[in-house]
């Protein structure tokens, strides 16, 4: 056997260790600590299981490091820039593995949840994961913005500023593609 | 933000009410990817490396297979601890067998009575208890109940020993309840059961 530990190397990524800016690197945490959920969040409203919320949050925060650069305090918040890189991200993600429109019942185990029995949670998993269906079948603009507001919890002025238009704007659009889900929903 | 109209209002409360909560080890092992420098490439399903991980699955789960033909896919992992009192009858001799996707949701989970000795599950054992993919109580109302937890090994094949497993046992050996949870390291969260 070779002494070079091929198995153990984290598929589909690079071998050769670009050098990251050691202040960045310290300051992911800082980063998560703040954004994390609200990252997660977003990307989870999209995503049919945690593995794949859990793996392109991931891909977020290193990108984000490397790009750490680039961010400009003045030009939006550190949360609208990260939901930003995740959108790309999310595109992206699409783009590889074809739009899910499935959330399977049972893969919400990261959906907190106080229901006091199991069975009650299991009603609760079902609700949710009817509801993230509905949601699926959305055009991507109407399920970005749910993501945004629900998934991360943005207000209106925060949702604003991440796709770049008024808050005006963002009620009118959010409240049609509510009204879109309901008829997805209520047919 | 304004109200929303009245026509949605109830769609916009349920959603509000969606919180999802990634898994507590999460932020130090992005940290930790950051500072070694792993370049920001999200892993591929069809990779030399996820091929060469499938592969020792899969041979895994052919060894598996030899000993419990029927009760796993290539796809699963399947764990084998024993022995401990789970059921409460004072004896150590109860074991645990989980077949979960790795480090994620359980499909199929049995606490079993090592009858043989065998240290694993086989078909001399007797099954106290079975279950799919969501935790569930068996039977309600059974008075006595013991609760008994076991922390912290590798339950769902994910590599640290970071799971627990939680048993709800009524004397001397019925068994009503059993999943388990993650329980990260230097920590005393314990994760939704699964």
């Amino acid at each position: 056997m070779s002494s070079a530990p091929v198995a153990s190397v984290r598929p589909g990524f690079s071998l050769d260790r670009d050098p990251v800016e050691p202040a960045a690197a310290a300051r992911v945490r800082e980063w998560y600590q703040a954004h994390g959920p609200a990252v997660y969040g977003f990307l989870r409203f999209h995503l049919p299981s945690a593995d794949e919320a859990d793996d392109l949050t991931a891909e977020v925060f290193l990108r984000a490091v490397r790009a750490a650069h680039q961010f400009d305090p003045g030009r939006g918040t550190g949360r609208g820039w990260l939901l930003g890189i995740a959108r790309h991200g999310l595109t992206d993600h699409r783009r590889r593995e074809g739009r899910r429109r499935m959330v399977p019942v049972g893969a919400l185990r990261d959906l907190c949840c106080e229901a006091p029995s199991p069975e009650e949670r299991l009603l609760r998993e079902e609700r949710v994961a009817g509801l993230l269906a509905a949601v699926a079948r959305l055009a991507p603009r109407d399920q970005e913005l749910i993501g945004l507001r629900y998934g991360s919890g943005l207000d209106t002025a925060e949702t604003a500023a991440v796709l770049g238009v008024r808050e005006a704007v963002v009620r009118t659009r959010l409240w049609r593609a509510l009204g879109r889900l309901r008829r997805e929903i209520e047919p | 933000m304004s109200g929303p109209p009245d026509d949605v209002a109830p769609l916009d409360r349920a959603l509000d009410a969606i919180r999802f909560a990634p898994r507590a080890s999460l932020g130090p092992e992005i940290e930790g990817r950051a500072r070694r420098g792993e370049a920001p490439v999200r892993p591929s399903r069809r990779s030399r490396g996820w091929m060469l991980g499938a592969g020792a699955v899969a041979a895994g789960l052919a060894a598996a297979a030899l000993a419990m033909p029927g009760l796993t896919t290539k796809a699963e992992i399947t764990v084998d601890r024993c022995c401990w009192d789970l059921d409460g009858g004072g004896e150590a001799d109860d074991g645990v067998r989980v077949v979960a996707w790795r480090d994620a949701d359980v499909r199929r989970l049995w606490i079993y009575e090592d009858v043989d000795q065998s240290g694993g599950l086989t078909r001399a054992d007797v099954v106290r208890f079975e279950r799919g993919a969501a935790p569930a109580l068996a039977a309600a109302g059974v008075p006595g109940l013991v609760t008994r937890e076991q922390c912290c090994l590798d339950f769902d094949g994910g590599g640290p020993a970071d799971d627990g497993l939680l048993v709800i046992g009524a004397p001397p050996d019925r068994v009503v309840m059993a999943a388990i949870f993650e329980r990260p390291a230097g920590t005393a969260t314990r994760l939704p059961l699964r």
